[in-house]
C-alpha cells in the first residue's frame, strides 16, 4: 500500500497532495495581512514571481487570489483576469477562484464567458450563494425572469441578510408581475436596511400593482424623506394621476419642474390635470413645452406630440 | 479567512452593474405609467394588437421564446397569425397552452416528430422522387389542442397556406385548425400538397412568410411581428434539402420585404444560422427568442401606447380619470 502510495506522489505530485490535503507553509501569510490593510502595491510587489514559485497548495492558490484582488483594486481589472484565470488553470475545482474571476468577467459585460464559470462554481458546489447571484444577474439581463428568481431564490438562502439582494428579487418579482412576493422581499430589505429610499421605492410600486394607492404614496413620501431624488417626487405625480387626483397630481409636478425644469413626465401631468379641468388650451401649452434634449425625454416628447395632435383634432 | 472571502466577493459584487437603483428617469416612469393605462384598459380603448408568427423551420420554435416575454409583461394579444412553423407555435399559443406547456413542446420536437421525416423516408424521397406525408404535424397539434375549430380557440386564430395550383395565399380562419395548420406547414418538393377544400396546399412561407395580412383579417390595428429569418450570408447548404429550403425561405424573405412594412413592430431571433434539421438547437433559438424579444420589448410598448394615444385620450378630458 506504501508503494503504491509513494508511486503515485512520483507519477503525479499536484494530485498526490490531495490524498492528504493541500499543503501550506503558511509563506503567503504576511502578504495576506498587506491585502487586510488595503496594501494592494505592496502585495504585488511582495508576490514577485521568483516568491511565488516557492509557494505550493493553499498558499499558492491564495496568492493568485490577492494577485488577483490587488489587480482589480488598483483598476486592472484584465490582469486581475489573467491572475484568476492561471489560479483557476492551476486549481480548476477551487469554487472561490471561479466565482472571483467569474464575477469579474461580469462586471467587465463579458457574460458569455462569466456564465460557464459561475455553472462549473455551482456544479462543484450547487448553493453557492455569490455564484447563483451572478446567474441570477446575467438570466435577468438576458430577460430569463423565470430562471433569474430562481437563482435569486437560493443566492438568498445563502446570503439572506444582503439587504440590496433582496432588492434586485424584487424588482425581477415586479417584472414577473409576482406582487405580492416582491412586497415581501422589499420588507425583509426594509427590515434589514430600514433607511433605504429604493426599497422604499420598490415598495410603493409592488403596492402600487396591488392597487394599493395610499400605502404607495406613504412609501414614496418615506423615500423622500430618507433622501431620494427627484425621481421618486416624479413617481409621486404620476402616482396620484393614477389614483385620480389630478390637482394633487399637478402640484407634485411643479414640484419636480423646480428641481428638473423641461421634465416630460411632470409636464405630461400637468397635461393631465389641465384636461381633467377641461383646460384644452393649458394642456397643450405644456405639452409643447416637452423638448427631447441629450437623451433624455425621447419618449416623453413623442407621446406630447402624439397627445397634443389628438387634442387639436 | 473564510469570512474575509465572503467580504471581499461582497465588495466585487456591490459594484456589479445589475444591482442598480430603479430607472426612475422621465421616459422609464412615463411609459410605465402609461403602459398600466394600455395594458389594463378596456380592448375599445387601445387598437386590437395581432401577434404575427412568421414561417421559419425548426428556427420558429424561437416564437416560443418572444411568446414567454410578452406573457410575462402582461403584453395584450388579441389575435393570433402564422405561417409555417409560426402557425404550429401560434395555434398551441392560441388553443390556450400555457408558456411552460409551450417551451415542453417545442423542446420535444424532433426532425421527424411533427413530420414523416425518417432517414428511410428520406432516401425514398431522394430515390424514388416519392413526395412525404406531413400528417404527423395534423397529428401533433390535434393531440396538443384538441380538435378544435377555429371558432373554439381561445384567441382568434389565422394560419397561411398557399395553392399550389394558383400560387394564391389562403387564409384559414374557419374549420379544422390542426388540418389548416398542416396545410400551412408542408414544405414544396418535400411534402405532398394536401388536398383540401378543392385546393391543393403547400407552406405558406412560399408566399406569406410574415402574415401581418392575415392578422389584419382578423381584426388587428397594430401588429407585432416575431420574425426567423435565414441568415444567407452565413449558412452554406449541405444537402439537396437544405439547398430547396434556403431557396424558399430566400424567396419567401423577398417577398416578406413589404409585409415587415406593414408590421408596426418586428422582433427577430438571432436564429439565422439554425438549419431546418437541427433540432438539437432548438432550446438556443427558443432562448434566442427570449433575448431578443426582452431587448425590444420596452420599444413595443412604447410603440403601441402611441398607437393607443387617441383612443385614450377622449376619456381624459373634462373631469375623467
Amino acid at each position: 500500500m506504501r508503494a503504491l502510495l509513494i508511486a503515485l506522489a512520483l507519477a503525479s505530485p499536484a494530485r498526490a497532495w490531495r490524498l492528504f490535503g493541500e499543503p501550506s507553509d503558511g509563506k503567503v501569510r504576511p502578504v495576506q495581512v498587506l491585502n487586510d490593510q488595503g496594501k494592494p502595491r505592496e502585495v504585488l510587489a511582495a508576490l514577485t514571481p521568483q516568491f511565488i514559485q516557492t509557494l505550493r497548495g493553499t498558499d499558492l492558490r491564495q496568492a493568485y487570489i490577492l494577485l488577483g484582488d490587488s489587480h482589480d483594486r488598483l483598476g486592472r481589472a484584465d490582469e486581475a483576469v489573467s491572475d484568476y484565470q492561471l489560479g483557476v488553470a492551476l486549481f480548476p475545482n477551487n469554487v472561490d477562484l471561479l466565482v472571483r474571476q467569474a464575477l469579474l468577467l461580469h462586471r467587465e459585460g463579458l457574460d458569455e464567458q462569466a456564465k460557464p464559470l459561475f455553472l462549473r462554481a455551482i456544479a462543484i458546489e450547487p448553493r453557492h450563494g455569490n455564484a447563483h447571484q451572478g446567474l441570477a444577474e446575467i438570466d435577468r439581463t438576458l430577460g430569463f425572469l423565470d430562471r433569474s428568481a430562481t437563482h435569486y431564490e437560493v443566492a438568498l438562502a445563502a446570503l439572506d441578510t444582503n439587504a440590496s439582494l433582496w432588492r434586485d428579487y424584487a424588482e425581477v418579482l415586479l417584472s414577473l408581475r409576482e406582487f405580492k412576493t416582491a412586497d415581501l422581499a422589499l420588507r425583509r430589505s426594509l427590515a434589514l436596511e430600514p433607511k433605504s429610499p429604493d426599497a422604499h421605492v420598490l415598495l410603493a410600486f409592488a403596492r402600487r400593482a396591488q392597487d394599493d394607492y395610499a400605502g404607495a404614496l406613504d412609501d414614496l413620501d418615506a423615500a423622500i424623506g430618507l433622501g431620494a431624488g427627484v425621481g421618486a417626487r416624479r413617481a409621486k405625480a404620476l402616482f396620484l394621476l393614477e389614483a385620480g387626483k389630478p390637482e394633487q397630481a399637478g402640484a407634485a409636478a411643479d414640484e419636480v419642474l423646480k428641481e428638473a425644469p423641461g421634465d416630460g413626465a411632470a409636464l405630461w401631468v400637468l397635461a393631465r390635470a389641465a384636461l381633467a379641468r377641461g383646460d384644452v388650451d393649458a394642456a397643450v401649452g405644456d405639452l409643447r413645452q416637452v423638448k427631447a434634449v441629450e437623451g433624455r425625454n425621447a419618449f416623453a416628447a413623442q407621446a406630447a406630440k402624439a397627445l397634443t395632435a389628438e387634442l387639436l383634432k | 479567512m473564510t469570512r474575509r472571502l465572503v467580504l471581499a466577493l461582497s465588495a466585487l459584487l456591490a459594484a456589479l452593474p445589475a444591482a442598480a437603483a430603479p430607472d426612475l428617469s422621465a421616459d422609464a416612469l412615463l411609459r410605465d405609467h402609461l403602459w398600466r393605462e394600455v395594458r389594463t384598459a378596456s380592448p375599445d380603448r387601445r387598437p386590437k394588437v395581432g401577434l404575427v408568427l412568421s414561417a421559419g423551420s425548426l428556427r420558429g420554435t424561437a416564437h416560443v421564446g418572444v411568446i414567454t416575454v410578452l406573457e410575462n409583461a402582461g403584453f395584450p394579444v388579441d389575435v393570433v397569425a402564422g405561417t409555417s412553423m409560426g402557425a404550429v407555435v401560434g395555434a398551441m399559443y392560441a388553443g390556450g397552452l400555457t408558456v411552460n406547456q409551450l417551451w415542453e413542446n417545442a423542446l420535444a420536437v424532433k426532425i421527424d416528430s411533427g413530420n414523416d421525416l425518417s432517414a428511410r423516408r428520406l432516401i425514398s424521397l431522394v430515390l424514388f422522387d416519392s413526395l412525404l406525408s406531413s400528417e404527423k404535424t395534423e397529428l401533433t397539434v390535434r393531440k396538443t389542442i384538441g380538435g378544435k375549430t377555429f371558432d373554439q380557440m381561445k384567441k382568434p386564430f389565422a394560419c397561411v397556406s398557399m395553392d399550389v395550383y394558383t400560387g394564391e395565399a389562403i387564409i384559414f380562419r374557419d374549420g379544422d385548425v390542426a388540418t389548416a395548420v398542416r396545410a400551412s406547414m408542408n414544405l414544396p418538393g418535400i411534402f405532398a400538397p394536401l388536398e383540401y377544400r378543392h385546393r391543393y396546399l403547400v407552406d405558406g412561407g412560399v408566399v406569406d412568410y410574415i402574415p401581418v395580412d392575415a392578422a389584419r383579417l382578423l381584426g388587428a390595428e397594430w401588429t407585432l411581428a416575431s420574425v426567423t429569418e435565414n441568415d444567407y450570408t452565413a449558412v452554406r447548404p449541405k444537402s439537396v434539402l437544405d439547398s430547396l429550403e434556403q431557396v424558399i425561405d430566400i424567396r419567401g424573405s423577398f417577398l416578406s420585404r413589404e409585409q415587415r412594412k406593414q408590421a408596426n413592430y418586428l422582433i427577430e431571433p438571432a436564429v439565422g444560422t439554425i438549419g431546418m434539421f437541427e433540432d438539437a438547437r432548438i432550446p438556443e433559438a427558443i432562448e434566442k427568442g427570449v433575448i431578443a424579444a426582452a431587448r425590444r420589448l420596452d420599444g413595443a410598448e412604447q410603440s403601441l401606447i402611441l398607437a393607443s394615444l387617441p383612443k385614450l385620450a377622449p376619456a381624459w378630458q373634462g373631469g375623467a380619470k
